[in-house]
């Protein structure tokens, strides 16, 4: 039998970007931006723009970013399609938390960002096929970024 | 009946627990921006809630709320209510045979077992929560020798519901069992007096799970905090979301439609 690989254990909780969807808004209005809602865990260091679409998630060369998605009404579904993102700066993988079909995206930060870089989630919403993407775009900012 | 109110309070645990408050760490929404809620996704909710005539001008029933608590940052409600479960027997299973397969006395292979069956934390007595004690990290595996840095934190526990909207009998909550898909089969709910128009304040009491080492063992020590959210009855008239009126028949069409 072949030797099984050893679970890698990670020495820190990601940097977690949640994204709060109102499905049923947002179908009924056809408008996501006015019903879509981001968050991380980052604020103590600096991210702003919570509960908009538009959050600035303060990052550092080497943090693992982890992705996913809370509906408002957990009888809808919506489910991260992807993210669209300079892939220079970070390659999102596509996960399920094991023994489920619940998707989260998960990256590595692969450098210090002088600027802030614009990236586009989509998502799947009720049994719409044509998955949906925001009109506004959340942002990367680098450890020294000014804030206006 | 009028569509029901869904309440989420989004909390962020690791914040909380490190500054020992809710204030800045707790994000209110409801499904009634439509109807007029303000401050949604923000600490400042106030839900809106319309009164106690149908549009036809017949008497409304009362109104009723939800409460969900949801953690930031966290393995998601929407993974299956017995999640927590299902992973310590799936990795147990795993681990078992491990050691079924194990050549004797090979202590990497026995510390490999030991990373892959994880930690076991103890449960407090006072802990309100938690179906079961083998600790997972934030993407559904278990925690291992880090257990103390990665581990997922629980679902926030909604404990109590107080303040003037109680006091003042506008809403009465309490805690109900269901067979809820993804909220461990209790929620709080409430019905509301839509019969007095204003602003009504409440507190929610959240109790939040913190892991600990104590005597070489892992403990899920409860903490207990407070945060406020508001409700602002209004003598607009309740409306069926279908027909735009009140109560009564849907609009069906004169004849089945064809399939």
């Amino acid at each position: 039998m072949p030797p099984r690989p050893k679970p890698t254990q990670p020495a820190a909780r990601p940097l977690t970007i949640t994204a709060v969807v109102d499905p049923v808004a947002a179908l009924a209005s056809g408008n996501l931006d006015e019903n879509l809602y981001l968050y991380d865990t980052n604020r103590t260091v600096g991210s702003t723009g919570f509960g908009t679409p538009e959050l600035r998630t303060r990052v550092r060369k080497g943090d693992v970013l982890l992705w996913n998605v809370i509906p408002l009404e957990c009888e809808t579904f919506v489910a991260l399609a992807d993210i669209d993102i300079d892939r220079r700066v970070a390659d999102p993988v596509r996960k399920v938390y094991p023994g489920t079909d619940i998707v989260f995206f998960t990256a590595t930060v692969k450098r210090d960002l002088t600027g802030p870089i614009g990236y586009r989630l989509s998502f799947l919403l009720g049994g719409v096929a044509e998955p949906f993407t925001p009109e506004a775009s959340p942002l990367l900012v680098g450890p020294d970024t000014k804030e206006s | 009946m009028a569509q029901q109110h869904g309440i989420i309070v989004l909390v962020d645990v690791n914040n909380a627990l490190k500054e020992r408050s809710l204030d800045g760490n707790a994000y209110w929404f409801d499904n009634m921006k439509f109807l007029g809620s303000t401050g949604e996704g923000t600490e400042k909710l106030t839900t809106i809630v319309p009164g106690a005539y149908f549009l036809d001008g017949s008497q409304a029933t009362e109104q009723v709320l939800n409460w969900l608590p949801a953690a930031l940052g966290s393995v998601p409600p929407t993974v299956p209510r017995n999640y927590l479960a299902e992973q310590a027997r799936h990795t147990d299973q795993e681990a078992l045979q491990g050691i079924a397969e194990l050549a004797p006395a090979d202590e990497a292979e026995l510390g490999r077992i030991r990373e892959q069956a994880g930690r076991r934390a103890r449960r407090s007595h006072s802990s309100r929560s938690l179906v079961t004690s083998k600790v997972l990290d934030a993407t559904g595996q278990v925690a291992g020798a880090n257990a103390a840095d990665t581990y997922n934190y629980p679902t926030p526990v909604i404990t109590d519901i107080t303040g003037p909207a109680v006091t003042e009998k506008i809403i009465y909550p309490a805690q109900y069992g269901s067979p809820d898909m993804t909220y461990d089969g209790w929620y709080w709910a409430a019905t509301v007096d839509t019969s007095r128009p204003g602003v009504y304040a409440y507190t929610m009491h959240i109790q939040l799970h913190e892991l600990v080492s104590r005597d070489d063992e892992l403990v899920w020590e409860p903490v207990d905090l407070t945060c406020e959210s508001y409700l602002k009855v209004i003598t607009d008239p309740k409306r069926n979301a279908f027909t735009g009126a009140g109560l009564g028949v849907l609009p069906l069409p004169a004849f089945p439609p064809i399939s």
